[in-house]
């Protein structure tokens, strides 16, 4: 790491001290990141980055300015600072300003894992290897990333306040491609501990998806399907749904969440059996208690029994509204029922099991109406077993209304983090509105 | 500062950490990497500007976005504003172990404004960008997209978007502003026309290509009339360039002629997959950070040799829909199927606009909408769009990249998005 927390602590101690503004918030963020790409059977790209940020913001009479740096020695600091004060002082004044926070109180979640942050190019290599070696004996072609980081994030403000968050990630993804280019199959995960990766089962997961989907198969009539999602399609859709938990958006007539005079707090939006909450303090998935501006995040339930509990408020629309801030989620637990996929698979009669989705838009956030595609393991299901591949398909369809449609739940799993944590079951939902056909592998 | 002749430690240790990694991958390839032969070359390029972004005072521009925002914010029924400038100074010292040397400073600009309508009443909003592109040029092209004179406008257009009328879904002709073909360009030609993609490399993340190694020269893509550049020179173009990241002078080359695919985009490494002695100039990282690898040009629609203007196109149209800006986008990963939004969207009933219409999304398949392109706009109606965010590659990277085109008509399948809500 080419800062330790010692090291990243004094930089924020540095910069505050040569600041010459009342109010000055100081952010270092340390990171150290590994990976290697492989594609069509073979490594393709591979890197290591080690970077330190530097992030300044100055505030005298509400006007504000946030310089970014990547030198950290004493001058470099000080003509950081010096930077960001002389563009605060050409800063409009900002009505929505609020003054930096002092000490604060947080969690102290374990999210450091010695063997992810000590992975090396030759464990790298070693990964890419068993994806590579399923592959070959399965007949397919391989294709993924394995990548991890480890880092710290240091916080300071003028007004006393001092954080410090470090943590580790890794994550697999892999696609397995029959070589006629008919089937597809993908697998991947997130961990932060080392232990929570296991290369050869994961790609065995995309080979057999691979091997299952080859030939292609019929393309379904649009319209709407029962579905069981595996957990990656529903992380794949619920990332909607968290980034629409605002509470100023609601208010201010900008959301989904969205009432006459208000928003949708309390209300039962959903089946009875969704809860979705935030947890940085969750043993198997730790993640920041420190939102970024210095906010402690404690657990944090958005929907119980299916009723709409909180939405994020920033300490602004906190102060307007009198109600308490709350931080944006940087993970989403969401309750689950019990069983695996093969479990929901066997409960439904006639239905489509989806592995994945992608290139996911918002169509309209009057309704978190988004599309896609269905991608890598697309099957029928057909008296409670897979019968086969089928096309891909375009989806049209909101997280929301989705689960008020619940039929089953699966397991909850840790899925490929796309910018947030999410832990997530399987589902079987009814009337999945698949739209169109796509021709693509 | 660096003494002659004296390299840093890190500078080193980052050289042998590349080469350690190269060492082990080498271990797994099945055949060596192999490099199209390129000139040696030592020379400098800045992008053209008039005004330098960061010499603007930021007070200048902080006056110029909030006098947009009041300006939208004083329609009544217009509740929020955002305005933003982004600019760009990326300078690239780039010398290879070959002997070419060269320099390269690029100014990019995108301005970006945004009105929003609310009826609280009836649970409504809508709202309503600016359709200036991001350029690869100074602060006149903000100052050139007239914030405060068009905020007005663009507000007003919020309030109608709110107001509009619901589409009714089915099989519709459409004509397609610059400001909307643009991204459709990019998604349905731009990408399944990286060699990398056809290749697999991208199989993981971004996708294939529904176009194989074999297809070029045979596979028809659209009408004849349907003519696509690659340029790497083009004049405000994002991802124009002297040179590549691997030191290959930009190029202007042909992706779809008479209708049928005759090129790919490659680099260094790629070119020889196909036959290919040198490479199309396509290498680009989005730090020093980031590895290089494939990305997109310019890719530009040619415009119809009839010279038609907009209002051609829309007095030719019985039943259709006119659609300009940037809306939702969705393709697949082969670039087949793809479903597409819009910022406004005017109904066309006997050749004329008649009212806006809202919830519209346009779905269609590659080689279907190309070949359903009946009419092109002339020179006169040429328009460039872009992005700063063109995402590929793992670890994901951005790409700056720019599309011109001249509105042109299509038939797709139309959909009402909005749900009767």
């Amino acid at each position: 790491m080419p800062l330790s927390e010692s090291e990243s602590l004094a930089v924020v101690r540095a910069a505050l001290k040569a600041a010459t503004f009342k109010d000055v918030a100081v952010r270092v963020t340390t990171s150290a990141t590994g990976n290697m790409r492989f594609a069509a059977g073979a490594p393709t790209t591979s890197g290591e980055v080690e970077r330190v940020e530097v992030s300044v913001t100055a505030t005298k009479d509400r006007a504000s300015a946030t310089v970014s740096g990547n030198a950290h020695d004493a001058a470099s600091l000080k003509a950081l600072v010096r930077s960001a004060e002389e563009l605060a002082a050409l800063a409009p004044v900002d009505p929505e300003w609020v003054a930096p926070l002092g000490p604060q109180r947080y969690v102290e979640p374990r999210a450091v894992d010695t063997k992810a942050a000590k992975t090396t190019s030759q464990e790298r290599t070693d990964i890419v290897a068993a994806c590579l070696k399923v592959a070959r004996d399965a007949k397919l072609i391989a294709s993924g990333l394995i990548q991890h980081r480890t880092s710290h994030m240091a916080f300071g403000t003028s007004a006393g306040l001092v954080a410090h968050f470090a943590d580790t990630e890794m994550s697999l993804t892999t696609t397995m491609r029959t070589p006629d280019g008919t089937g597809s199959g993908w697998a991947g995960t997130t961990t932060h501990a080392r232990a929570g990766l296991d290369a050869t089962a994961l790609a065995r997961r995309a080979a057999d998806k691979a091997a299952m989907s080859q030939g292609g198969g019929p393309a379904l009539t649009p319209g709407k399907y029962t579905v069981v999602l595996e957990a990656q399609a529903v992380a794949d859709l619920l990332t909607f749904l968290q980034s629409a938990l605002q509470a100023r958006a609601a208010d201010e007539g900008r959301s989904y969440f969205a009432r006459p005079g208000g928003n949708a707090i309390g209300e039962a939006l959903f089946d009875p059996r969704v809860g979705l909450w935030s947890d940085p303090m969750d043993a198997a998935h730790p993640s920041t208690p420190i939102a970024g501006d210095g906010l402690p995040i404690a657990r944090t339930v958005w929907v119980e029994a299916g009723k709409l509990q909180s939405l994020v408020r920033t300490r602004y629309w906190a102060q307007k509204t009198g109600q308490p801030p709350v931080p944006a989620p940087r993970s989403l637990f969401m309750a689950g029922g019990g069983g695996t996929v093969a479990d929901l698979v066997r409960g439904v009669k006639d239905g489509v099991l989806i592995t994945r989705l992608f290139y996911n838009r918002m169509l309209d956030p009057r309704l978190l109406l988004v599309t896609g595609l269905t991608r890598d393991g697309t099957f029928r299901i057909e008296g409670g077993k897979l019968t086969g591949p089928v096309k891909n398909m375009r989806y049209n369809e909101s997280p929301a209304t989705l689960l008020a449609r619940l039929v089953a739940l699966g397991t909850p799993e840790r899925t490929l983090d796309d910018g947030s944590l999410f832990v997530v079951p399987p589902l079987v939902v009814d009337g999945f509105n698949l739209a169109s056909v796509s021709d693509a592998v | 500062m660096l003494r002659k002749g004296k390299a840093p430690a890190a500078v080193i240790e980052a050289a042998r950490a590349a080469v350690l990694m190269a060492k082990r991958s080498a271990l797994l390839m099945p055949a060596p990497v192999v490099l199209a032969a390129t000139p040696v070359v030592k020379g400098a390029w800045m992008s053209p500007h008039q005004v330098d972004p960061f010499a603007v005072p930021l007070s200048e521009k902080v006056d110029l976005l909030l006098a947009a925002a009041r300006a939208a914010l004083a329609v009544p029924g217009v509740k929020h504003a955002d305005a933003s400038i982004l600019a760009v100074r990326e300078e690239k010292l780039l010398l290879t172990s070959e002997g070419s040397r060269v320099h390269q400073v690029f100014f990019r600009v995108a301005p970006g404004f945004t009105a929003t309508a609310v009826d609280r009443r009836r649970g409504m909003f809508a709202s309503r960008d600016h359709e200036v592109p991001p350029m690869l040029a100074g602060f006149e092209h903000v100052t050139a997209a007239d914030f405060v004179g068009s905020a007005p406008q663009i507000a007003d257009e919020a309030l109608r978007k709110l107001h509009a009328a619901p589409v009714q879904p089915g099989k519709k002709q459409v004509i397609l502003a610059p400001s909307n073909l643009w991204l459709t360009i990019h998604e349905s030609i731009g990408h399944s026309t990286e060699l990398d993609r056809a290749l697999g490399w991208e199989a993981n993340f971004a996708g294939t290509s529904f176009l194989k190694t074999e297809s070029r020269g045979k596979q028809k893509i659209g009408q004849p009339r349907v003519h696509l550049v690659a340029d790497r020179t083009q004049p405000g173009g994002l991802a124009t360039t002297a040179w590549d990241d691997e030191a290959v002078a930009a190029q202007r080359w042909d992706l779809i002629k008479d209708g049928v695919f005759v090129g790919w985009q490659t680099t260094r490494d790629l070119a020889a997959a196909v036959g290919d002695e040198r490479s199309r100039g396509c290498l680009y990282a989005d730090s020093y950070a980031s590895v290089a690898f494939p990305r997109m040009p310019n890719v530009s629609l040619q415009p119809g040799p009839e010279g038609y203007t907009t209002e051609d196109l829309i007095s030719a149209t019985d039943d259709g829909i006119l659609v300009t800006g940037r809306g939702s986008w969705s393709i697949d990963q082969q670039r087949y199927n793809f479903q597409f939004g819009g910022q406004f969207f005017w109904e066309i009933k006997q050749g004329r606009l008649t009212r806006p219409l809202r919830d519209v999304a346009y779905q269609s398949n590659t080689v279907e909408f190309w070949s359903s392109c009946d009419m092109l706009g002339g020179v006169g109606t040429y328009r460039l769009g872009g992005s700063f965010q063109d995402g590929k590659g793992e670890p994901g990277q951005s790409n700056a990249v720019s599309h011109g085109c001249p509105p042109a008509r299509f038939t797709v399948n139309i959909l009402n998005t909005g749900g009767g809500k």
